[in-house]
């Protein structure tokens, strides 16, 4: 893993022009040349269509396989008017395999544990190289309205959430701190 | 999943939902291919089960084996529920997802090797297994081996699809490939309704691959081998053309929901069923995946997909399901097309090969046609002047008279048309491309004489064409000869120009319809003496000429007449000693050759 995302990272700056002439001269190279292109795809879809509260850009280091993303939390759901950082990791064979996920955002949610690791299906066995970061990012958008209650990773979280929807705000807003950029 | 036997190559290390099982696969195989090297005892040596067999010093080798086996699998199960159960450890669970890929060895597409491998491998493994191992190299030489990581379905057909086209030789067709590749994205776009800029670049790799196989196909086709293997074998492009393999199946469920829908599991629909079985990018192909993608890739073009299968289910020989395109009533539409030949085992695919360019019956046939004629010529020079003479005579109207002459029986003309009768007469020559049913009854016989022929050219010749002259006539020892001093000609020459230097009776009235007229004076002859009998078949003119093989075959009626007319001859053939040996041994070369001439025979009547 790490020697991949490195080299990726000292031999794919990222450039336009770079891919281009690897594609069209020597096929061979790291695996994460696809996976490059992919992500500068995704940064222009997100760049010229972007949807209301969510953003996504990689990371300041220049590393495209890092990133970082915000989502606003949904009006009418305990986390109406807060945002949420996230991270992105992407594996050198993405979109074939899902991105890591992290809330860098203290949050409290069922299916989010207090490291911030997000337990959603679509970023486990059900991902598919049709979807990218602006579908996981309503996906997780969404998730914040719609807990999954059938499988916690917060136990305490789902039970509230059913039976004291006060409380859970108030735990909501409790977690909730504001981070810093970088 | 788990795979009984030990083997030193493991190509069963299938995708399985706990990456964990396949570290232990793994590592398990490993040992036991060090083991198998070396033999049975060295398995003692498994260092995962190192305690378990110094505790019972290799005296007891066998129950070694088993023990480390059950071992290994009922371990590997458990972690495997744990795996599942445990879904608070997200951060080993996290560890080993993201270990899973690098755990698989092996290219993703090997290189073409010799199926026995494969019977080794299952050597000590079930003995449903072992039988059918052991038979499978009979049929198929070659196997492939596709790496297990959840796409091996996907990749090894989607690599056969390219491979075929490579062996086509076909640069108009990898050119219309890319064509049909490149319009398909408005299927995957509108109909599957994925996002153009997440899909194009996977179809940029299956084009640019059409399109640089097309470039070398003509030029080095040896390159172009080369650098389909490359492609196929870089992860990022082989899993860009796999996966675009997968959006083509998934666009093509949608465009017809209706052929499919009773195909899909659970009650999934549609969109659940593509997200779930076919979108997720290690997830092994199913049954309606594999008709799916055979139906959108390799039938369009007539390819057709022969699945062996290779598993526990009862029987000495591996099953297999031949996929084609077929039109509306179930026939097919392409059936001498190229054939692929896929391997599966329980959760696996790998391809497989057969002797020849399996993938062409049709040129193999050819082939064979055009390896055929030469060796029957030969033979057939000494004894068969009439019967090319008649068979390039007959060519046309034979069947016409076939027909006509067998609803008149009694017609005088019938007789000579016997004789003109060329079932036999074609088959020497023309046998594999289109020789009528009854060709292939009868040249069986041919060839006997014919083989006689090279033996001793004079007798056979003089043999068989008393046998001919006896049913069709009378005809003088003169006429005979003459067509003995043809023999040296080449058959083209046979063939063509219809011996013009033999102006007997005999063979003027085989040549053609022209020549009727005096048909009937020989078949009067003929008919004379047998009159009743040879008024009952047409087809037993050509019995007598051919004697005793041919009775049998067709009825004993005829056999009478040949008795009364040819035995003595007939049982020269077949009944002197002098002469069998040399009757037998070709005889069965070309009575398969007669076989072939038939299939032939059978599809120009069809």
């Amino acid at each position: 893993m790490n020697y991949a995302m490195e080299d990726t990272q000292n031999s794919a700056p990222g450039s336009v022009p770079a891919v281009q002439a690897a594609k069209l001269a020597s096929r061979k190279g790291p695996d994460a040349q696809s996976t490059t292109k992919r992500l500068q795809t995704e940064l222009m879809q997100l760049m010229t269509s972007s949807a209301p509260g969510i953003s996504a850009f990689p990371s300041a280091d220049g590393n495209l396989l890092s990133w970082t993303a915000t989502i606003g939390g949904p009006d009418d759901t305990p986390y109406a008017g807060l945002t949420f950082k996230l991270s992105f990791a992407f594996p050198s064979n993405y979109p074939y395999a899902p991105p890591t996920v992290l809330f860098k955002t203290p949050i409290y949610h069922p299916n989010v544990d207090f490291s911030g690791r997000i337990c959603l299906d679509i970023l486990k066995d059900k991902w598919t190289a049709a979807y990218n970061i602006q579908t996981v990012l309503l996906s997780l958008q969404s998730l914040l309205g719609e807990p999954n209650n059938a499988s916690p990773l917060n136990g305490e979280a789902a039970e509230l959430w059913d039976k004291d929807p006060e409380e859970f705000k108030r735990k909501v807003i409790g977690r909730h701190q504001d981070i810093e950029d970088e | 999943m788990f795979q009984p036997q030990p083997t030193p190559y493991s190509p069963f290390s299938s995708y399985g939902a706990v990456p964990e099982f396949h570290i232990f696969q793994q590592s398990q195989s490993g040992r036991s291919g060090l083991a198998v090297d070396s033999g049975g005892p060295t398995i003692v040596q498994n260092p995962i089960f190192t305690t378990a067999a110094n505790g019972n010093p290799s005296s007891n080798i066998a129950p070694a084996l088993n023990f480390s086996n059950n071992t290994s699998t009922s371990t590997s199960t458990s972690r495997f529920e744990m795996a599942e159960n445990n879904f608070d450890d997200l951060e080993r669970q996290e560890e080993l997802a993201r270990s899973f890929q690098p755990n698989l060895q092996g290219s993703l597409v090997g290189e073409k090797r010799s199926s026995h491998a494969i019977t080794e491998a299952y050597a000590k493994a079930d003995p449903v297994y072992v039988a059918k191992t052991a038979a499978l190299p009979q049929k198929y030489s070659h196997y492939r081996p596709v790496l297990g990581d959840g796409n091996c379905g996907w990749r090894a057909t989607g690599f056969a699809y390219f491979e075929t086209l490579l062996r086509l030789q076909d640069k108009a067709q990898l050119e219309e490939e890319i064509a049909r590749m490149t319009s398909l994205n408005n299927l995957i776009a509108r109909v599957g309704g994925f996002d153009a800029w997440m899909f194009e670049d996977m179809v940029e790799e299956t084009v640019s691959l059409l399109r640089d196989m097309a470039d070398s196909i003509e030029t080095s086709p040896q390159t172009a081998e080369e650098i389909l293997m490359q492609r196929f074998n870089e992860s990022d492009i082989s899993n860009n053309i796999v996966y675009h393999l997968r959006l083509l199946a998934s666009s093509f469920l949608k465009s017809s929901p209706s052929s499919y829908q009773d195909f899909i599991p659970d009650n999934l629909g549609v969109e659940a069923y593509s997200k779930e079985w076919i979108e997720p990018p290690n997830q092994e192909i199913d049954h309606l995946g594999m008709t799916l993608l055979i139906d959108v890739l390799l039938k369009p073009i007539g390819f057709a997909v022969e699945i062996v299968y290779l598993d526990r289910s009862e029987g000495s020989q591996v099953n297999s399901h031949l996929m084609q395109p077929e039109d509306e009533n179930g026939v097919p539409t392409n059936p001498s097309g190229p054939i692929i030949h896929l391997l599966y085992r329980p959760s696996h695919y790998d391809i497989l090969y057969k002797d020849m360019d399996s993938s062409m019956p049709l040129q193999q046939a050819l082939h064979d046609a055009t390896l055929n004629p030469n060796i029957q010529v030969n033979r057939a020079t000494s004894f068969s002047q009439q019967h090319a003479i008649q068979s390039t005579s007959m060519n046309d109207f034979t069947n016409l008279d076939l027909t006509s002459l067998l609803n008149i029986p009694g017609f005088q003309c019938a007789p000579p048309s016997h004789h003109g009768f060329p079932a036999q007469f074609h088959s020497p020559i023309e046998q594999p491309y289109a020789p009528s049913p009854i060709s292939t009854s009868i040249s069986p016989v041919s060839p006997g004489a014919s083989s006689n022929g090279t033996s001793s050219n004079t007798n056979l010749s003089l043999s068989t064409n008393f046998s001919l002259q006896q049913s069709s006539a009378l005809t003088s020892p003169a006429v005979n000869i003459s067509h003995s001093s043809h023999a040296p000609f080449p058959p083209q020459n046979m063939q063509i120009p219809i011996h013009p230097g033999v102006p007997q009776q005999q063979i003027s009235p085989h040549p053609g319809p022209p020549s009727i007229p005096t048909h009937p004076s020989i078949s009067s002859q003929h008919s004379d003496l047998p009159s009743p009998t040879s008024a009952n078949s047409p087809f037993r003119p050509s019995k007598w000429e051919w004697g005793a093989r041919v009775t049998e075959q067709e009825g004993p009626v005829v056999f009478q007449t040949s008795t009364f007319k040819n035995s003595h001859y007939n049982t020269a053939h077949y009944n002197n000693p002098n002469f069998q040996p040399e009757e037998w041994s070709p005889e069965c070369e070309e009575a398969s050759n007669g076989h072939a001439g038939g299939g032939g025979g059978r599809k120009r009547s069809t």
